[in-house]
């Protein structure tokens, strides 16, 4: 039985985090300060300690995420512990503040924390989900073999042209050129195969000579190579170049579907770790809001 | 035309050898067919691949002749001029345009890149394949929100802690100042000098210390004597245990009944018997009869009130004669102005502020009705309600003018005193002076005594008539209390939906004015509940009677 992330050790830390949760808010409920709850009462004071060694610890996840030989718990029992006591902190935060917001450093740090915790919630959602789409995605190939196919593929379907008509190598050549796998940030999230960022490119050439060649070519769409040769075949009538044709074109489709499994596999691993550029950075920023916050309570106390 | 077309050779490690050739023609042609000038037997080249043509003027002209382009310069390019130094990049043959030199007009290397130098340019082409070969970082931004939200959210401000220039400027900016460490708003009274944090906050890691506040709160008084209730929560309290700012405009007191129940619940216990009042828990079910202040005076005749438990009945010598009920009458009362009924307002009306009674004035509540008029033949003269030496005083004068005078019609009068002086009459004798004064004296004495002890004083006052000669007429004083619970604080202003009868039923049928008109603690129950609304009743706190601060000896600041 597959045990996920949130399933570690028959969900310990989720009983924790509700455990958690739960005397707190029967705390919260019980307690009668007499004034307005705020984080300055005792249960107050309680709940605020409570948290920042909550956001401590959840800090060091990412240490022990890079201690290779610690046998200090499991990373997934880490990871497990970081998710569950990181949605409790939810709780405990907004019963430590009496749901008191204002313009200032403490709902900024308050507000900080939660876009760190929801940004989390994505890497959950992206945790669970996604290694299976990668997986099926792969069809147990892995992407450098998938990339290593493309690359016979072109070489292979190179030669055939060549054997049939110098126009269709030169569309095949045309092909080649145009499957650019991987982009900048935005590209790799779009699954594009960056034939769209080629065409571009092309364009852009065409613009930018001074005079223009007489075959000026039509702006390209994907799969246009195979319309092309599509119109090839159409215009021929020997029997061994339409039989090289349709194994060209064959060829052809099997490098686009492996292209778009490539990108589509770029995409996946790029939607795994792009929430990580927000959760961490925000989190060490979280750090010096949380100092900043503790030390200003107590410098004004 | 004549093109040098220069082959480079690798031949082992680090030697390089060049192969030379002659091309003649206008355009030098470059692909896989056997008639172009230069051959290249790489797949990725087309039969017609490209041609390049000398502009002239030192530069070339770089034409694909396929649909897929040329690679000039990195770029795919279908026509370009370029210069002299341009690489163009077909599979793994690198062309590189030259300047023309010595004999021929145009020149060209070609070279092949070898396995490392193809892994290069592949390198430099391809593109990133996962986010961390891209742009975006953890490490930088992790570095950058930390240092400016440290610098900005904390150092900034502490900074301006000490250098309040600095405060100033930053509340002018939008970087956040010390108003960003606030923790609420400030209670209204406070705001006028909210701007400055140090007011309150005079120590940086030190709690609010008293001092700040009895700078302005100076003459606040103490609670208790500490050194005489030596209970810890009396002694250490701080101005914060109990009043805490930055909660909103609504003000700092805390109406929690647990702040004064918790110690005065077990008071007796707790100070170990210093305290003589009674244990008090709550209004509801833990509250002792009021305890009243009933008029009283010492042996010497000082004014001492003495504090009673309250019963029903409980008598209180206030020194005056008053019925209630005549004066209550539903049917009304005879007065000079014809035949009125008053009520309670006629004479109890609030003082300003509407806490107590004004106190009862005869000169405006009494005199209309009793008049003090001594004499029927000057009716229109009375006598003030003052002392009884002014009272005398006043008689003897009036009846020492009369006897001077003359004129005055009573037949008990000698013949002097009756008769009136005329103008031009002679001056009176000796004798008939001491006689017109001798029967002034008398006179007065007999008023007096009508007065006193026959129709006027004696009404309302308690007289005691003068032993002998020497001795004057005594009334015995009268305090109407004033202030029957002067622990607690009742203002009759907030009470003004309900009716003198609501509380003080019995005036009405009071008769005697040693009736104690004032109720006990079972009539404030009818409303007031303790801490807890219980039937509906108005919960009602500790203080909503009772000052904390309300010590006679001792005030804050130097306490």
């Amino acid at each position: 039985m597959h045990d996920s992330i949130l399933t570690h050790a028959r969900s310990r830390y989720l009983w924790v985090a509700i455990a958690l949760c739960v005397i707190s808010i029967a705390l919260y409920v019980w307690h009668d300060p007499g004034i307005a709850p705020n984080g300055g009462t005792w249960l107050g004071y309680t709940l605020g300690t409570i948290a920042a060694l909550l956001i401590v610890l959840l800090l060091l996840f990412g240490i022990r995420k890079r201690s290779y030989s610690t046998t200090l718990g499991s990373t997934r029992g880490w990871l497990s512990a970081h998710v569950y006591l990181g949605t409790a902190l939810i709780l405990i935060t907004l019963l430590h503040c009496g749901f008191q917001f204002g313009w200032n450093l403490h709902t900024f740090t308050l507000v900080i924390m939660l876009v760190v915790i929801f940004s989390g919630f994505f890497g959950v959602y992206a945790y669970l989900r996604y290694p299976t789409l990668m997986t099926r995605n792969r069809e147990s190939a892995t992407r450098d073999a998938m990339l290593e196919e493309i690359g016979e593929i072109d070489q292979n379907a190179l030669a055939l042209a060549d054997g049939i008509a110098p126009e269709i190598h030169g569309v095949v050549l045309r092909s080649i050129e145009n499957t650019r796998l991987g982009g900048g940030v935005w590209t790799q999230l779009r699954a594009r195969d960056g034939s769209d960022l080629a065409i571009s490119k092309v364009r852009a050439a065409i613009a930018a000579s001074s005079t223009q060649t007489g075959k000026a070519p039509a702006p390209l769409k994907a799969g246009q190579t195979i319309v092309a040769m599509v119109d090839f075949l159409a215009g021929q009538a020997d029997d061994k170049k339409t039989e090289a044709l349709r194994k060209l074109i064959d060829m052809l489709s099997r490098k686009k579907s492996l292209a778009t499994r490539v990108a589509r596999d770029i995409q996946y691993q790029a939607v795994m770790e792009i929430w990580l550029y927000i959760h961490v950075p925000l989190s060490v920023t979280l750090l010096a809001a949380l100092i900043g916050h503790i030390v200003s309570v107590f410098f004004y106390w | 035309m004549r093109w040098l077309i220069r082959r480079v050779l690798k031949k082992g490690k680090g030697s390089v050898s060049y192969e030379e050739d002659i091309h003649y023609g206008e355009v030098l042609t470059i692909g896989r067919a056997a008639d172009q000038a230069i051959f290249l037997s790489d797949l990725r080249a087309a039969l017609k691949h490209a041609s390049v043509t000398p502009t002239g003027s030192g530069q070339y002209r770089v034409e694909s002749l396929i649909i897929a382009g040329i690679r000039v310069n990195g770029q795919i390019t279908y026509a370009i001029t370029v210069d002299a130094g341009a690489i163009i990049e077909i599979g793994t043959t690198r062309v590189t345009l030259l300047d023309a030199r010595g004999d021929y007009d145009a020149a060209v290397e070609v070279a092949a890149l070898d396995k490392s130098e193809q892994a290069a340019v592949s390198a430099l082409r391809t593109k990133p394949t996962s986010l961390d070969q891209t742009w975006i970082a953890k490490r930088w931004p992790s570095w950058l929100g930390f240092l400016v939200v440290l610098g900005l959210g904390l150092l900034l401000p502490m900074a301006s802690h000490f250098a309040k220039p600095l405060d100033t400027v930053l509340r002018h900016t939008p970087l956040p100042s010390l108003e960003s460490w606030s923790t609420g708003e400030l209670d209204a009274a406070h705001q006028f000098f909210g701007t400055d944090c140090s007011t309150c906050h005079q120590h940086p890691f030190l709690m609010v210390r008293d001092s700040a506040c009895t700078t302005c709160h100076k003459a606040t008084k103490a609670h208790a004597d500490p050194a005489l209730f030596n209970i810890p929560e009396l002694g250490d309290a701080r101005c914060a245990t109990c009043h805490k700012d930055h909660n909103g405009e609504r003000g700092m007191v805390d109406r929690d009944q647990r702040l004064c129940a918790d110690c005065h619940v077990d008071l007796k216990s707790r100070s170990d018997g210093a305290s003589r009042i009674a244990d008090i828990g709550d209004f509801g079910n833990n509250h002792p009869q009021f305890h009243v202040n009933l008029p009283g005076w010492s042996a010497a005749g000082e004014f001492t009130p003495k504090s009673l438990p309250w019963t029903a009945g409980l008598k209180e010598n206030s020194g005056l004669k008053f019925n209630h009920e005549i004066h209550l009458r539903s049917d009304g009362l005879n007065t000079p102005k014809g035949r009125r009924t008053l009520d309670c307002a006629s004479c109890h009306t609030p003082e300003p502020g509407g806490a107590g009674m004004k106190p009862i004035a005869f000169e405006t509540m009494c005199r209309e009705c009793h008049a003090l008029g001594f004499d029927t033949l000057a009716p229109e003269r009375e006598l003030p309600h003052a002392r009884v030496e002014a009272v005398v005083y006043t008689l003897d004068e009036f009846y020492a003018r009369r006897a001077l005078e003359g004129g005055y019609a009573d037949a008990r009068a000698p013949t002097i005193v009756r008769e009136r002086r005329r103008p031009g009459s002679p001056p009176l004798s000796r004798q008939e002076q001491l006689e017109a004064l001798a029967w002034a004296r008398e006179r007065s004495r007999e008023a007096a005594r009508t007065i006193f002890t026959g129709k006027a004083c004696v009404t309302c006052h308690t007289v005691t008539p003068p032993r002998g000669t020497d001795d004057d007429w005594k009334v015995a004083p009268v305090r109407v209390a004033g202030a029957w619970y002067v622990e607690a604080s009742f203002t009759h202003a907030r009470h003004a939906t309900m009716t003198c009868n609501d509380c003080h039923a019995e005036a009405e049928r009071s008769k005697a004015s040693n009736d104690l008109l004032i109720p006990g603690i079972e009539n404030c129950r009818q409303c007031h509940a303790g801490a807890n609304s219980a039937s509906g009743k108005l919960a009602s706190t500790c203080i909503a009677c009772h000052d904390y601060h309300r010590s006679p000896l001792l005030t804050l600041d130097k306490q």
